[in-house]
């Protein structure tokens, strides 16, 4: 149970593992969030047709470092409406759940250093998954707060958009990760890996259905406001969305968070399906092969998550609700309780699926009523202004037997009275 | 050893975080200039002069989220324990989690048949102004050829 590091007492030896440990992951993800940046600009400019950036370094690959040098030298702007405590603090609140979520993930096996049992991981508390989920909360109180404290419109509007949206999606993407956690019995991460092993067929995307997977993989791409969920900082309505008044490095920090939280959910998303660092090996340098196939899975997510960008248009903010609330929650609490239920016998199993259609068919129902209350206030004349005026000049103008029948018209999003 | 020792690497971390974000503020500081004008502090308004301060209401909406968000993250955190402890719990357990899960799901048809959970603008009624018995297609619509086409009607 537990780090076995920290088994003996934790001595000078272990300390500087420790320390060593905690510099290395902090160098790898500094290094893999420059070389995701330049990734991401190369890939999406090679399926646009475009050459992207080919100047700084061989091939561009300096060119995300060249921007980072280029944002120290940009003058630090704060717009005199902020709050100045907030508006300071928020990057940091941002910045540090990314590095920490990090921390859990298992790169690669065991290795013995000066007798020594060192996981090839930063920390595994026995709560992984619960820090996990803690952590990616925190950094709903980054945005926020960055974009509360601006004293600007466009800000706050992004902020409590992005806010809505995080907390909306953190409730399936527990229900999901809850299905992997009946299979490994194990908050720990490194023990959900473990009962992963040894066959691929073993893997949670596999023995939970696949259902889970994709669940944590739509709500974590609107976690982390990736497109096509990024209505946080929608161009077209928003200009930057939380970020606006952000320059200089704080807008660099940002910047580096929304990438870092990329790769470590990729990470994640591989150490909770994929098996994490599992896969054939060879007899020589044993301890590298598992961690080139923890990279490599988790390349292939990163370049799922740039494909996504490149593919997909954005929702309209109600669809993303809906997709949320109505169908993923439901979706992924009935396919635990099935995969609970035939993991005991398969009459359980039979059962609890015919009572999850039922309840399909109640939910439904509840959506069907739901509309109809929505076209029933429409003739009320909705909950607007705008709607009782439309309803009055209908009472005052229709006859009898004339041809002055309503119309409903479609809920366009300009004129809209309620919400 | 206490149990705590697990989390020294994920506190290193923090201040390694920390003494990062601060550095680069630091470095910032230093290296950047200093010529604040009041252009560059007013609010970012995509050029126009702001005129009004940006609200400080919302939709109720967003609040009406976050309440039923803690629903769910409740119940969420309630799997997380029952999950670990399945196996030995076994149909015992399944049944307290179907019974609790039917009581979350009812909350959650009625939330959504209130339409708690609906978003965007209602659809409404535009009126359609025809309701005037005088003016008719047989009073207002010339035809060729028939009387008061001449230009008398006009």
């Amino acid at each position: 149970m537990g780090d076995p590091l920290f088994s003996n007492g934790v001595g000078l030896a272990v300390w500087i593992i420790v320390v060593v440990k905690v510099l290395l992951a902090f160098g790898f993800l500094m290094v893999s969030v420059m070389l995701m940046i330049w990734f991401e600009r190369k890939v999406i400019s090679d399926m646009q047709n475009r050459i992207g950036p080919n100047r700084a370094g061989p091939f561009g690959i300096l060119q995300t470092l060249a921007d980072g040098i280029k944002l120290f030298f940009k003058e630090d702007l704060m717009p005199d409406k902020a709050d100045r405590f907030v508006f300071k603090l928020a990057p940091y609140l941002t910045v540090l759940p990314a590095f920490l979520i990090f921390t859990l993930v298992p790169v690669g096996g065991v290795v013995t250093i000066a007798h020594h049992v060192v996981e090839l991981q930063v920390a595994d508390p026995p709560m992984g998954i619960l820090l996990l989920l803690a952590l990616s909360s925190v950094a709903v109180y980054g945005t926020m707060l960055a974009g509360w404290s601006s004293g600007s419109k466009y800000p706050l509007l992004g902020s409590v958009r992005a806010s809505a949206q995080m907390i909306s999606y953190e409730a399936a993407m527990g229900l999901s990760v809850a299905a992997v956690i009946l299979e490994s019995h194990s908050l720990s991460t490194r023990a959900i890996v473990a009962a992963q092993a040894p066959h691929f067929w073993d893997w949670g995307v596999f023995r939970t259905g696949v259902v889970p997977f994709l669940v944590f993989f739509v709500a974590v791409t609107a976690e982390l406001n990736r497109p096509p969920f990024d209505l946080t900082e929608g161009e077209q309505e928003l200009v930057g969305g939380f970020h606006t008044e952000y320059s200089s490095i704080r807008f660099a920090l940002f910047f580096l968070a929304e990438f870092m939280n990329a790769i470590t959910m990729s990470a994640i998303m591989v150490t909770l399906f994929f098996g994490g660092p599992d896969g054939p090996g060879f007899h020589f340098v044993r301890w590298l092969w598992p961690i080139l196939w923890f990279l490599g899975k988790t390349l292939v997510f990163l370049y799922g998550y740039v494909w996504i960008r490149a593919a997909l248009p954005r929702l309209r903010y109600d669809q993303l609700m809906d997709l949320g609330w109505k169908r993923l929650i439901p979706l992924s609490l009935g396919w635990l309780l099935v995969i609970a239920a035939t993991s005991i016998n398969a009459v359980w199993g039979f059962s609890v699926l015919g009572g999850g259609i039922v309840a399909a068919g109640v939910l439904y129902q509840s959506l069907r009523v739901s509309s109809r209350r929505r076209e029933a206030l429409a003739m009320e004349g909705g909950l607007g202004r705008a709607g009782r005026l439309a309803s009055h000049q209908v009472q005052l103008r229709s006859v009898p037997d004339g041809p002055g029948a309503p119309v409903v018209t479609g809920g366009g999003t300009s004129e809209g009275g309620g919400s | 050893m206490g149990s705590l020792d697990s989390y020294i690497p994920i506190f290193l971390l923090i201040v390694l975080g920390i003494a990062f974000a601060g550095l680069s503020f630091v470095g910032s500081r230093l290296l950047a200039p200093q010529r604040p004008t009041a252009a560059k502090e007013a609010p970012y308004e995509c050029g126009i002069v702001p005129t009004h301060e940006p609200s400080s209401r919302f939709p109720v909406r967003f609040y009406l989220v976050a309440m039923i968000f803690i629903i769910f993250d409740i119940e969420v955190i309630f799997l997380f324990p029952w999950a670990v402890v399945f196996r030995q719990l076994h149909t015992f357990g399944l049944v307290e989690v179907l019974v609790f899960a039917a009581a979350v799901f009812v909350s959650f048809v009625y939330l959504i048949s209130n339409g708690a959970l609906d978003w965007g603008p209602i659809k409404r009624i535009r009126p359609v102004a025809t309701a005037d018995e005088v003016r008719t297609t047989a009073s207002t619509v010339r035809r060729h050829g028939s009387p008061g086409a001449s230009g008398e009607a006009a």
